[in-house]
């Protein structure tokens, strides 16, 4: 644990608080295993002592600024974290007056579960090319300097070259295991409508059966809302209960929409996002 | 009187019993160890820490057809769905079995659940004591143990490579192999758990109805529905009519209090629009509810919530915060 | 000749270009393929892929999506929207194992009632050549 950053954190979160300047800060505790961490919501200078920032805050606090809307909130935002608050500033979820951004360099986290905690850093940590956030009211602790692999896509690569039926079959097994637990939606910065499309009775988009077809339909289209929207936290795929691989569905969009549309999501604020945009002259594959 | 089975008694036990029933027993699917219906007594695991999803899917399953409606010659007629077959549970840890017995209150209490009730009736537990208490274990708070033989019909203990067997019910009794020698060795202790202070907290929780500690502790929560699918106690579910080309169906399907719109009624009035309003009821229904109604606390102890929660809302530190928020008002 | 399967095929069909387009042919009386069931948007945009999805969740063997030439749209821009959009869902729905040759998207005008009758054989033919689609 950095100490210093820690202390840096506080600092900030206390001033914050004790001027007035926001309601609450969002940032993260120890857990109750007092070995990985949770999301902590401060209101007063004094709980700010409970801050901390380790290898094992891996949740995504951006989310919470839905719950928030209209009120002055500081939250702690790792690099990934960060764009989810350009995606959510691009879509005018949030203003930026209200969100004063506590940014930290990231060493990468590591793969956890209540009371366990592994030395191997979370896939998507490896392939992390943001060495602080995208955007930021303050940066705790500086830049931070690693290495980083190059992101090949080569496990989404390795899918694409088997045949449609394996990819069926693949797919099949793994949303037969999904329990409709609905945590991958509830933890997405990007999942935001007053009325999910599964949720909606006329007309029944998703039926309540907890089956193969049903959480196949669940899953795609919870996806593809996603696309040219995911930030790539990986939330998600950490929150399943039933270890479905959600980064493959992620991943192949955000690939697909780097080469067809040349963008990613939750880089720049201002950018129309690939669906909300168009170029007269280009061409689809199917067109050709 | 304790009898002996070893290991391979066991298994060939098993390999008889798959012959007649059902056998549902822990196996591995991924990194994961879950309760599912076998093929061979080989996908069986017998060491394990409690699975991802608790034995209570047997009973009320993730999805079902209640009834089909059929239509023949003018005539229509209501088709219950059948269970085929009996059905032995295996390995359910004592906490698990708890579980059970707490949900025959909901769905036993008449008028009773029709499928509920069949399998049940038709259902015998195996158990398994626990020699070992993961962190995340407290049934000794919430009224079992780790060698609690109440709930199940035969309670196996492992001691070295081999079985102590105790046969609880009749039940139990008709489904054991002949010629077990009986057991006159020690039981092993149980392994001892961190206690909570649950039956204080019961009896203040009419007064803690409106505390602003709800809300706080909702500020986290993401509104999932892990708890409820994880726990073995969470009963509620959501039904609906299935109309298609001709054929009619009843689903009924889990659901969760913490879903946003499970309390959404005709008209659009919701009682629960609030994170702190929803997520008060989880432990409300656990704490106060239940035990008003069954007068048992709808919960055993096995820690999966505390284990799966994204977000680390910690039933046990739920618990402990609110003794504080008791006394904190008492002493005011 | 009649092929061996006869696939089901759903088509969303814009009511500017692609419907008239059908109604050409309907009306000129050329032979196309009876396997379509024609659904009538005001605009290709109006196709969400929602609609597509649950389509082959229900059975569909193949879904056609069809609106104005770019740059025709009655909406000046619509279909400009729905070839980004189906451009990507091909690709995913052939990731998830529903092959992307069954989900067409194709631009007919109100007067190519030949080019509707032709890509539908075109289509109803290669879509009874992958086969009925593996059920869930």
């Amino acid at each position: 644990m950095d100490k210093e950053l820690i202390q840096q954190i506080r600092d900030k979160a206390r001033n914050l608080l004790k001027e007035g300047t926001v309601e609450g800060v969002i940032g993260y505790e120890r857990a109750s295993d007092d070995l990985t961490s949770r999301p902590l919501f401060a209101y007063s200078p004094s709980d700010t002592e409970r801050l901390i920032f380790d290898e094992t805050c891996a949740h995504n606090l951006v989310k919470y600024l839905l719950d928030k809307k209209g009120k002055k909130i500081a939250v702690v935002v790792k690099p990934c974290d960060s764009r989810a608050i350009n995606l959510l500033l691009n879509e005018g979820q949030i203003e930026r007056d209200n969100v004063f951004i506590i940014g930290v360099g990231c060493p990468g986290m590591v793969e956890t579960n209540w009371n366990h905690k592994s030395e191997t850093l979370q896939a998507k940590c490896r392939t992390c090319q943001l060495f602080k956030p995208v955007v930021y009211d303050f940066l705790a602790g500086g830049e931070i300097e690693r290495q980083a692999e190059e992101e090949t896509y080569s496990d989404i690569t390795e899918e694409e070259a088997k045949s449609v039926a394996t990819r069926r079959e693949f797919w099949l097994e793994q949303f037969g295991r999904c329990i409709r637990c609905y945590a991958c939606r509830q933890v997405c910065p990007g999942c935001y409508c007053p009325v999910c499309f599964a949720e909606r009775l006329d007309p029944l988009w998703v039926g309540i059966r907890i089956a193969p077809e049903e959480n196949d339909m669940w899953q795609t289209i919870r996806s593809f809302h996603l696309a040219g929207r995911c930030i790539g936290c990986n939330e998600c795929e950490r929150v399943c209960p039933v270890d479905i691989p959600l980064s493959l569905l992620n991943r192949k969009l955000e690939k697909d929409v780097k080469e067809l549309f040349a963008f990613q999501a939750g880089l720049d604020p201002e950018e129309p996002p690939p669906f909300a945009t168009f170029k007269k002259e280009e061409v689809m594959e199917f067109e050709k | 009187m304790n009898l002996f089975a070893s290991k391979d008694d066991l298994i060939r036990w098993l390999g008889s019993l798959l012959k007649e029933h059902i056998v549902i027993a822990p196996v591995r699917v991924q990194e994961q160890t879950t309760f599912q219906p076998i093929s061979r007594v080989e996908e069986v695991v017998f060491d394990f820490n409690n699975t991802a999803l608790s034995p209570k899917g047997w009973f009320l399953p993730p999805t079902e057809t209640l009834f089909s409606v059929q239509r023949d010659d003018g005539k229509v007629e209501l088709v219950p769905t059948k269970v085929e077959r009996d059905a032995v549970i295996f390995g359910l840890h004592p906490c698990d079995a708890r579980g059970i017995a707490l949900m025959d209150s909901p769905f036993l209490q008449e008028p009773s659940d029709a499928l509920y009730r069949e399998r049940r009736s038709r259902t015998a537990l195996i158990g398994l004591a626990c020699r070992q208490a993961q962190p995340e274990c407290f049934c000794t708070s919430m009224g079992s143990a780790p060698d609690d033989p109440s709930n199940v019909d035969i309670l196996l203990t492992e001691v070295e490579d081999d079985y102590i067997v105790q046969a609880v019910t009749e039940k139990g009794k008709a489904l054991l192999p002949k010629g077990l020698a009986e057991y006159k060795g020690k039981v092993p202790a149980p392994p001892k758990l961190e206690t909570v202070p649950t039956k204080e907290v019961i009896s203040a929780m009419r007064e803690l109805f409106n505390d602003p500690y709800w809300e706080q502790l909702a500020d986290r929560c993401l509104h999932c529905n892990i708890c409820a699918y994880v726990c073995p106690t969470c009963y509620c579910f959501d039904m609906r009519d299935y109309a298609d080309k001709g054929k009619v169906e009843r689903v009924r399907s889990w659901e969760s209090c913490q879903s946003p719109g499970f309390s959404l009624t005709a008209g659009g009035y919701d009682p629960r629009t609030t994170k702190g309003e929803r997520l008060r009821q989880r432990f409300y229904h656990k704490l106060f509810y239940f035990p008003e109604q069954f007068q048992d606390v709808a919960c055993v102890g096995c820690g999966r919530c505390v284990r799966d929660c994204p977000v680390n809302i910690d039933i046990r530190e739920v618990i402990s915060n609110l003794k504080q928020v008791m006394e904190a008002k008492s002493g005011s | 000749m009649k092929s061996a399967y006869e696939p089901k095929v759903i088509g969303f069909l814009c009511n500017w270009c692609s419907y008239a387009g059908a109604d050409m042919a309907g009306t000129s009386r050329m032979r196309y393929p009876q396997n379509i069931r024609i659904i009538r948007v005001p605009c290709s945009g109006r196709v969400d892929p929602l609609f597509v999805v649950k389509c082959f969740q229900r059975g569909a063997d193949g879904v056609l999506v069809s609106g104005c030439h770019p740059g025709d749209c009655h909406y000046t821009e619509g279909n400009y929207y729905t070839r980004r959009r189906f451009a990507l869902l091909r690709e995913f729905l052939d990731y998830l194992g529903i092959a992307k040759e069954r989900l067409r998207v194709e631009w007919v005008s109100a007067s190519e009632g030949q080019k509707f009758a032709e890509l539908l054989s075109d289509f109803t033919a290669e879509l009874a050549g992958l086969g009925p689609r593996s059920k869930i």
